[in-house]
């Protein structure tokens, strides 16, 4: 079979092993554009992945003044765990430390959906009794007096059992630089995709794991299949030309959001050519058996 | 289909009760059963045929014409469907109703959405006395939902108000609010003396400073607020383009009772 290529990348006949979360977007909003943002960073701060941050979260997209519910600069933010109750936790502890505290912050759902999960309805509480409720167009706003004046939250938002996590596209090239310039311009292409996001730095994975390790109690441990430093190793999967490997992991609100991220991706990544260094395009999995969502990349880029 | 028209032929001798001209009580029923419907507040019988000429056919959206302020209860319980009212209406204007929507082009009389639960109620002139009041029997006022009132309003406005939202384009009369639960009260030509008397937490929003303010009030100063931007920004979503801006004056109340309810008065 004829290796795929695009601008003389190769495309590894692969797929990307990718599992079900439950996800949910909340708005929120500021004085400024730069205060919203500020608030939703720290919110997502800490959230690259659910081995140990308890949740993955990101910034979706900036939302217009036209589009928020009172008229301020937003920010959407996406919010990922393996189940509703850490969704809950999660959730209630992010807005609670995150955004409440943040100057001048507001905080409204952002998205519809059967399940809620509680928004304003758990952080009400720290009115300590002098919280006030208020209903318009038949959603419930919460006010909550605080030191910089009054937080508005709304009670509830939607939450999607139909996300998707784990999403992943693995970059190989001959120059840390090159990858990285790739990946750059790759997770940069993402973020104009809706219902997704890139959890990890800048959306970037330098240190791709495998589930389990030699040593009892560590969950997950290095991929050394695709770390450059062991390519003398029968297990690596590398090229003895590669000398980086970085990975886009995609979090979505659904199947069809993070296939079109792979998409965007792919050819983001591309762009520059087997000339600028890149030289495989490939994904994790896990032998296709712990994972429903299979994205094989030849189908994404076919 | 055309909407059912209700057209008055001339004044009635007699307050006419119109609850059962609403679209779950009318489905199904033809012309001549429809106008077989009494109407009648008196010993003196008088049907819907006698006052109406009747027209059309959709009943999920009534229309009735040339209405004076005899016909009470246009839209009572009402749980769907649209009205419009072209002329005034009686007292009881969509009492306890559930859902839907209610237009009416000229005034209403009393208790104008009196212990509603839902929907909207919008007048394009004056309400009489406890618009979104307490309807006979029930313990509370407007339980939810939305009023409009282009003009003025009569006293008690959002007596009980347990829920839901009034805004007032003209001058509300005296008690504005009195014994409010809860809700919200948008007043945007001011109101007569006593507003907030007895109010626990509800929310009574000022256009301008009221000229009486009951010294049951406590000042809070003038602050920013997010949730009057968020009021602003929905009203405008419900074709109101209202100015409220995000700083007002916060003064608590009503301290006689509970005390959690507030003046804002916008600055």
């Amino acid at each position: 079979m004829p290796e795929l290529k695009v601008k003389g990348v190769t495309i590894v006949e692969t797929f990307a092993e990718a599992f079900p979360m439950v996800g949910t977007r909340v708005i929120i909003t500021a004085p400024t554009a730069e205060w919203a943002m500020i608030s939703a960073r720290t919110m997502t701060g800490f959230a690259t992945s659910v081995i140990a941050c308890g949740a993955e979260g990101g910034i979706e997209r900036t939302v217009p003044k036209s589009e928020t519910p009172d008229g301020r600069p937003g920010v959407a933010v996406l919010l990922f765990t393996m189940d509703k109750n850490m969704l809950q936790t999660q959730l209630r502890n992010r807005v609670g430390q995150c955004v409440l505290t943040s100057p001048g912050s507001a905080c409204y759902a952002g998205l519809e959906g059967e399940k809620t999960l509680k928004l304003g309805a758990s952080l009400r509480f720290f009115g300590d009794g002098w919280q006030m409720s208020k209903v318009i167009g038949g959603r419930r706003y919460w006010r909550i007096p605080v030191m910089g004046g009054e937080f508005v939250c709304e009670e509830k938002t939607g939450m999607t059992t139909k996300g998707v996590g784990g999403g992943n596209l693995l970059v190989v090239g001959k120059s840390h630089k090159s990858v990285l310039a790739a990946c750059t311009r790759a997770v940069k292409a993402i973020a104009d995709v809706p219902d997704v996001i890139t959890p990890f730095p800048g959306g970037i994975v330098r240190s791709g794991s495998k589930v389990g390790s030699k040593y009892a109690g560590q969950i997950a441990s290095t991929n050394h299949a695709y770390a450059p430093g062991l390519k003398w190793h029968k297990d690596s999967e590398l090229p003895p030309s590669a000398e980086a490997v970085l990975e886009i992991v995609i979090d979505g609100l659904t199947a069809d959001a993070v296939h079109e991220a792979m998409e965007v991706g792919i050819h983001a990544i591309a762009k520059g050519g087997s000339r600028e260094g890149v030289t495989h395009i490939t994904a994790g999995n896990y032998g296709g058996n712990l994972g429903p969502h299979h994205f094989h990349l030849k189908e994404i880029v076919g | 289909m055309s909407a059912l028209c209700f057209e008055l032929k001339g004044r009635p001798e007699q307050r006419l009760d119109l609850s059962s001209l609403v679209p779950g009580r009318l489905d199904g029923l033809n012309r001549k059963e429809i106008e077989a419907l009494s109407v009648a507040t008196t010993r003196e019988s008088l049907t819907v045929g006698d006052v109406f000429k009747v027209e059309g056919k959709d009943v999920q959206s009534l229309h009735f014409v040339g209405t004076d302020d005899r016909c009470d209860k246009i839209g009572a319980k009402l749980a769907g469907g649209e009205i419009v009212v072209d002329g005034d209406a009686g007292m009881l204007l969509g009492a306890q109703m559930k859902s839907g929507k209610i237009t009416v082009e000229g005034s209403a009389g009393v208790s104008a959405g009196a212990s509603m639960v839902g929907g909207e109620i919008r007048v394009r002139r004056d309400v009489g006395d406890q618009a979104g009041g307490v309807a006979s029997g029930e313990t509370f006022g407007m339980r939810g939902g939305f009023i409009v009132i282009g003009g003025d309003a009569g006293a008690l406005i959002g007596e009980r108000l347990r829920r839901g939202l009034i805004v007032v384009g003209g001058k509300a009369g005296d008690y504005a609010g009195g014994r409010m639960i809860a809700g919200t009260i948008l007043l945007q030509g001011g109101a007569g003396r006593y507003a907030g008397y007895s109010n626990r937490r509800g929310s009574l929003i000022f256009a301008d400073k009221p000229r009486h303010l009951m010294p049951t009030y406590v000042d809070s100063g003038v602050m920013e607020f997010d949730y009057l931007r968020l009021l602003e920004t929905w009203l405008r979503e419900q074709g109101l383009r209202i100015r409220l801006g995000g700083r007002a004056r916060r003064l608590m109340g009503d301290m006689a009772v509970l005390g959690k309810g507030e003046m804002l008065i916008l600055e």
